[in-house]
């Protein structure tokens, strides 16, 4: 599915000038994405627009940010990205394999066994066990959970879930990781803890590059570089400090005009 | 009355919002609440009369049905906050589920051979005489003690001796206890100078014991050891297996048993996956069972002051969210599995099952022990014959 809607997305609505771009572009971006948009049709027969002429840029082997408010779109240009939705217009270039984390760590872990749902996603390459078992294990090590291999599914925590899930996209040795708002649902500590596996499964393997979804700005210290959404545009991205005194300043001035 | 209760509860969620569709039936039409008299002067209109006993809590003499239909509803009996809490405490996993550590001699047998051993125990019972049957009870109690964590086994134990020793009772006393009716049609021996019966000289009797009007005896005590036994075997011998294999082991198992059926065109991948999704399903079912009766119980509905229509209609709408949510989950999943690369042929899409954990010293010896237990059991019958 995934991949006949890439090739819908790029084969149709692509102009070639942007193609020969894409070429161009492929060494230094892991993720590009020209002008998209997207919106829904509405009950009522409206037309929803959700996304508005987002463009992108994520260096290869980065680790970057995507924040806003709440409804701006975060989620649906993930999913744009993951190839689960098709945009309506614009350029996009994802490299290949790409996995797609959810935000309920129960809608992605189908095995009821650790490693076998880490190993769900292996299924397709046609490798001998010796080969899942190792990638298996080093996934798993890279989130810090070889020691719940065994572990039915259903004992673990959340954060312990959505580790596994982390796991699972790493297995497949992708080269880019889409994470949807994966700590929405963990405590603080959990919360740490997955971003910190997150991080070292990074640093660890070469060549992955992680977009992750958020709108919590202390998770902010962990990434290369953020892109900060409102309303279905993004308004701006840079590095990960200047996104966040931008952020903060945008706060700030907020709460002086309450206060006025 | 109803729509007070609403409002006092600001909290009621969309969850229960088509509760809202029965305030408009209780209300009264204005203009017949300010004549209820001039009405009842006329019997001939009937229905305007029953319309407004049923809407005013005030007049007398008309049969206000929503009251009777309050003091017999089962609220009284069964306490629908009492249930909705119970749901709400209970496991998240009824059914035995694996346990890793400790790590035991069980454990580390194949899985195959787990599931010979646990297919001989279910039939051998039925086949085998009462010692047999016994000392199987014996050693399924004495293994699952060995293999489990003791709150485990005291726990699962306590449950299937007590559903046993229940159906031992019940079978060994009812199975002879009403002797049929039918006479035989010729007279007692006695009566014809005939010496009755000798007694058995080995001590026969077929009455073993009487209770008053209730007697066992030796049809009795085999049925109710035969089933009791087999009611023991069946769920300690599953419960062992469970908590000492993985989902995946068994799944491994059953498709290397099933795998020759292939041939005849049976879907076994399919089988398998299913079987797979269905045991990581189980529990996100009765997770969701759980999670939506602790989302009733933190309303602090007020079930006292609701009537049995409105009270069905929160169970209604209850089990209408269990199945709707449960409808999502397995929507998302599938659509996780196609995210992650599976793309609906499970016989290209291959799932990994690890089996390695096994250790040969326990396999020849657990089957060794297997096919002792069955030559001890089938044999002894040969010989006699």
């Amino acid at each position: 599915m995934i991949q006949s809607v890439c090739v819908r997305a790029s084969a149709l609505q692509l102009p070639s000038i942007n193609c020969h771009r894409n070429a161009a572009m492929t060494d230094s971006f892991a993720i590009d994405a020209q002008n998209l948009s997207y919106s829904v049709v509405s009950r009522q027969g409206k037309l929803l627009p959700i996304l508005k002429d987002c463009s992108l840029q994520v260096p290869s082997g980065q680790f970057w940010m995507l924040l806003g408010p709440n409804g701006c779109g975060k989620s649906t240009l993930l999913k744009i990205l993951a190839g689960l939705l098709s945009p309506d217009e614009g350029f996009l270039y994802v490299e290949r394999p790409r996995s797609f984390v959810y935000q309920n760590p129960d809608h992605q872990v189908v095995m009821p066994t650790v490693e076998a749902d880490v190993a769900f996603g292996l299924g397709k390459l046609n490798l001998t066990p010796n080969e899942i078992k190792t990638r298996v294990a080093k996934a798993l090590d890279a989130v810090g959970m070889y020691e719940y291999l065994k572990k039915p599914v259903h004992t673990l925590s959340g954060g312990q879930k959505q580790r596994v899930a982390t796991a699972g996209a790493l297995a497949e040795a992708c080269k880019v990781l889409l994470l949807d708002e994966l700590t929405t649902f963990l405590d603080e500590t959990d919360q740490i803890g997955v971003i910190k596996a997150m991080r070292n499964s990074m640093d660890t393997s070469q060549g992955i590059t992680a977009l992750w979804v958020t709108h919590r700005l202390e998770e902010l210290e962990f990434a290369d570089g953020a892109v900060y959404m409102e309303d279905g545009r993004i308004i701006r991205q840079g590095d990960a400090t200047s996104i966040r005194k931008f952020i903060e300043d945008k706060l700030a001035s907020y709460v002086n005009q309450i206060n006025l | 009355m109803y729509a007070n209760f609403l409002h006092n509860y600001p909290t009621l969620t969309p969850t229960l919002s088509s509760i809202h569709a029965f305030t408009p039936k209780n209300h009264f039409t204005p203009n017949l609440r300010t004549e209820p008299l001039f009405l009842h002067l006329q019997p001939k209109k009937s229905r305007i009369i029953i319309n407004c006993a049923a809407n005013s809590d005030g007049v007398k003499g008309a049969v206000n049905w929503a009251e009777i239909l309050d003091k017999w509803s089962p609220k009284k009996f069964l306490g629908a906050d009492k249930l909705f809490r119970a749901i709400s405490g209970a496991t998240s996993s009824p059914i035995a589920q694996y346990i890793p550590a400790p790590f035991t001699f069980v454990h580390s047998v194949d899985p195959r051979v787990k599931l010979a051993w646990l297919f001989t125990l279910v039939i051998l019972p039925a086949k085998s005489n009462v010692v047999i049957r016994l000392s199987l009870v014996a050693y399924l109690a004495i293994l699952s003690i060995l293999v489990q964590p003791s709150q485990v086994w005291k726990d699962q134990l306590g449950r299937v001796t007590l559903l046993s020793g229940i159906l031992f009772i019940m079978l060994g006393l009812s199975t002879d206890s009403a002797p049929s009716l039918i006479s035989s049609r010729a007279p007692p021996p006695s009566m014809m100078g005939l010496p009755s019966f000798p007694a058995s000289l080995e001590g026969y009797k077929y009455v073993i014991l009487k209770l008053g009007p209730l007697q066992l005896t030796r049809k009795g005590l085999s049925t109710a050891t035969t089933s009791a036994c087999l009611t023991f075997t069946i769920f300690q011998s599953a419960s062992v297996f469970l908590s000492t294999t993985t989902p995946e082991q068994i799944a491994f198992a059953l498709r290397w048993f099933i795998s020759p059926l292939a041939n005849l065109g049976v879907p076994v991948a399919e089988v398998i996956l299913t079987l797979l999704l269905s045991l990581r399903f189980i529990n996100l079912v009765f997770d969701e069972v759980r999670n939506v009766a602790l989302g009733i119980v933190s309303r602090r509905i007020n079930w006292q002051q609701m009537t049995m229509l409105e009270m069905i209609d929160v169970f209604f709408t209850y089990i209408r969210r269990i199945f709707r949510n449960i409808f999502v989950h397995a929507e998302q999943i599938s659509q996780a599995m196609i995210v992650r690369g599976f793309r609906g042929d499970s016989t290209t899409h291959k799932i990994f099952l690890s089996a390695d954990s096994s250790s040969g010293v326990a396999n020849y010896i657990s089957i060794s022990c297997l096919f002792g237990l069955i030559a001890l059991v089938t044999l002894p019958k040969y010989l006699i014959q």
